[in-house]
């Protein structure tokens, strides 16, 4: 491998935003990570912003905005910690992840956020039961949205 | 035809792009961080999303999050407004590989402007004078004593990276150059994430006049007269006027050259949508080009109510790939206005920010008065954002009428619960320097330094 083809596969990997990418042969070893700014590119007079999630990346787990308990009731809400389409089951074929009634601790993963073609692993980030699910599967979803009433154990 | 637009911004610009959008039928779509729920963009929207906590850094300037409220909504188009993401290329790219339109000008045409540097160059090779510099970044603290030796002091250092004021600083020997020179890089870096720094020659008693053009997607540039933004404090402007009174009353020829200077600048770099080109004009009537804003402006209005375009519905068809309505013949400029950036500062205090609620609320109305405002009795500014509360047009037959009426309106304008710039620019309304049209960028610092207190009062 010369620099020409690692400039070549850099080429690649800014046009389709991709940010990591490893290659192992049998003698050499390349990784190439890129930075956060979208690359050489100077920000102009605005902040650097984070880039796009690359296609290639695999699912990544998101952790839900700190748990808010619900008015009165002593419920937790799991809030969405992005902007997406919101899935109850990993594929449309599976059951759902969590029903109301359903047991769940800080590492269970109770919905898929989808939001360009990544599906994000939702945790529920607190550990108790499942007492409403106030959002639709295949609904879009905001920042900041209750997903599930969570009853604390 | 776009069915659906989302507005990448908050405030009243955004505010400004959802009305022109309305009267266009489009569908809008704003977003909004957690501080801004209760904001007229939000009320006035068809849809919100909420997309993230209240900082910038995770809302307005999360490409993420925008791109995929784009999606959920469904949007054909995003208009990014001004400041924000509204200059940032590798945002106008990811919106083009969305199938999202971007209501700005193309990648292709930022990158070609993409720093001041850059664009320094660009000007050059397209014929246009640039004032005296460095050629691009200076790299090392010699060479930028050799570029401040050939063009003699004082100098600018300015961020290649900056905008909006920003990252600027006077040097007036070689020791405040070294000095500054240092200090500009480290501040740079930190604000844009970029420490390239250029030289330019500063120059005394300048006049910032700047030209709005409109471009089409087939190579088609106009230019819609000048705006003259001179009354600056600290680099952020206060007041923005056309046409200019430098112009009309000293260099009427100019308009034409100068408009013709930027048109050209525009076409060298491809330029497509709506842009200003920025100039330095000094005492002689010489000029010289600045750097080109890739974007709507705040003060787009008072250009508005000299010829009769609604810039915002332009932006919008032309992105919709219709050709421009005008020839360069057509653009008349009718009258005088002038604009007021109505900030939440105090003008006693240096001009604090002072965001909080806004009790009472009553706007000056009447004739040749415009508002374009988010703001209402209730309304919470947060400290998070800009202090604009808003912007007020004022449109007269003359310079005279217009001075004389945007003084009546801002004796009308009442806001209590926070301090405002509005008794400030009353003096400035009534300054005879500025009254007959006599002032630099050095306006606002000699005015404040003469104390005119006595003509101030405010409001309880």
């Amino acid at each position: 491998m010369d620099l020409k083809d690692i400039k070549a596969i850099i080429d690649l990997m800014k046009k389709n935003s991709i940010t990591e990418f490893e290659l192992e042969q049998q003698d050499s070893k390349l990784r190439l990570k890129r930075g956060l700014n979208g690359g050489s590119s100077a920000s102009h007079g605005d902040e650097t912003v984070p880039m796009v999630p690359s296609q290639t990346m695999a699912a990544p787990v998101i952790s839900a905005p700190t748990a808010a308990p619900a008015a009165n009731t002593g419920e937790i809400d799991i809030k969405s910690p992005m902007i997406g389409t919101f899935y109850r089951s990993p594929s449309p074929e599976s059951a759902s992840y969590v029903d109301v009634g359903s047991e769940v601790n800080p590492e269970t993963v109770v919905s898929i956020i989808e939001a360009m073609k990544v599906m994000n692993e939702i945790k529920s980030e607190v550990k108790g039961v499942v007492t409403q699910v106030l959002v639709e599967n295949g609904k879009p979803v905001e920042f900041g949205q209750p997903l599930f009433k969570v009853r604390p154990t | 035809m776009f069915e659906k637009v989302l507005v990448a911004n908050r405030g009243e610009i955004a505010v400004r792009i959802i009305r022109a959008c309305k009267e266009l039928n489009i569908r809008t779509v704003a977003v909004y961080s957690e501080i801004d729920a209760n904001s007229m963009h939000v009320q006035m929207a068809d849809e919100a999303i909420c997309i993230g906590k209240a900082a910038s850094s995770e809302s307005y300037l999360r490409i993420d999050r925008i791109i995929s409220a784009a999606e959920i909504a469904d949007v054909d188009a995003i208009h990014p407004g001004y400041g924000f993401l509204s200059e940032n290329a590798h945002f106008a790219e990811v919106c083009e590989s969305c199938n999202i339109r971007f209501i700005g000008p193309q990648p292709r045409a930022m990158n070609a402007l993409s720093d001041k540097a850059v664009s320094r160059a660009l000007a050059k090779k397209a014929g246009v004078d640039t004032p005296p510099g460095s050629e691009g970044i200076v790299e090392k603290e010699q060479d930028a004593l050799a570029v401040a030796k050939r063009i003699g002091y004082p100098v600018m250092i300015k961020a290649v990276a900056g905008g909006g004021g920003r990252g600027m600083r006077i040097a007036h020997n070689d020791i405040s150059l070294v000095k500054g020179y240092h200090t500009a890089r480290t501040e740079a870096e930190k604000a844009f994430g970029n420490s390239g720094v250029y030289i330019e020659k500063y120059i005394e008693n300048p006049h910032h006049i700047e030209i709005q053009i409109l471009g089409d997607n087939k190579g088609k540039i106009i230019h819609l007269g000048e705006r003259d933004c001179s009354i600056q404090r600290r680099n952020q402007k206060l007041i923005e006027e056309s046409p200019s009174p430098l112009l009309e009353h000293k260099f009427k020829k100019l308009r034409d050259k100068i408009g013709k200077a930027a048109v050209k600048i525009a076409e060298a770099a491809r330029y497509t949508n709506a842009g200003t080109v920025e100039f330095i004009v000094d005492d002689h009537g010489n000029y010289y080009f600045l750097e080109v804003n890739k974007r709507i402006q705040v003060e787009h209005p008072v250009t508005e109510e000299v010829t009769g375009i609604d810039l915002v519905k332009a932006q919008i068809e032309i992105a919709m790939g219709e050709p421009l309505k005008y020839s360069q013949g057509d653009i008349e400029i009718k009258g005088h206005a002038i604009e007021c950036r109505i900030n939440a500062e105090d003008p006693f205090d240096d001009f604090r920010p002072s965001p909080g609620r806004i009790e009472m609320y009553y706007q000056p109305g009447g004739r040749g008065i415009r508002m374009e405002t988010h703001a209402y009795a209730g309304y919470t500014i947060p400290p998070t954002y800009d202090s604009m509360i808003g912007k007020l047009i004022v449109t007269g037959k003359d310079r005279r009428e217009a001075i004389d009426r945007m003084n009546r309106a801002l004796n009308e304008f009442l806001i209590t619960g926070v301090k405002t710039t509005i008794s400030f620019q009353q003096a400035i309304m009534q300054d005879p320097n500025f009254r007959r049209g006599v002032y630099s960028t050095s306006f606002v610092e000699q005015l404040l330094g003469g104390a005119r207190r006595e003509l101030i009062e405010e409001k309880a």
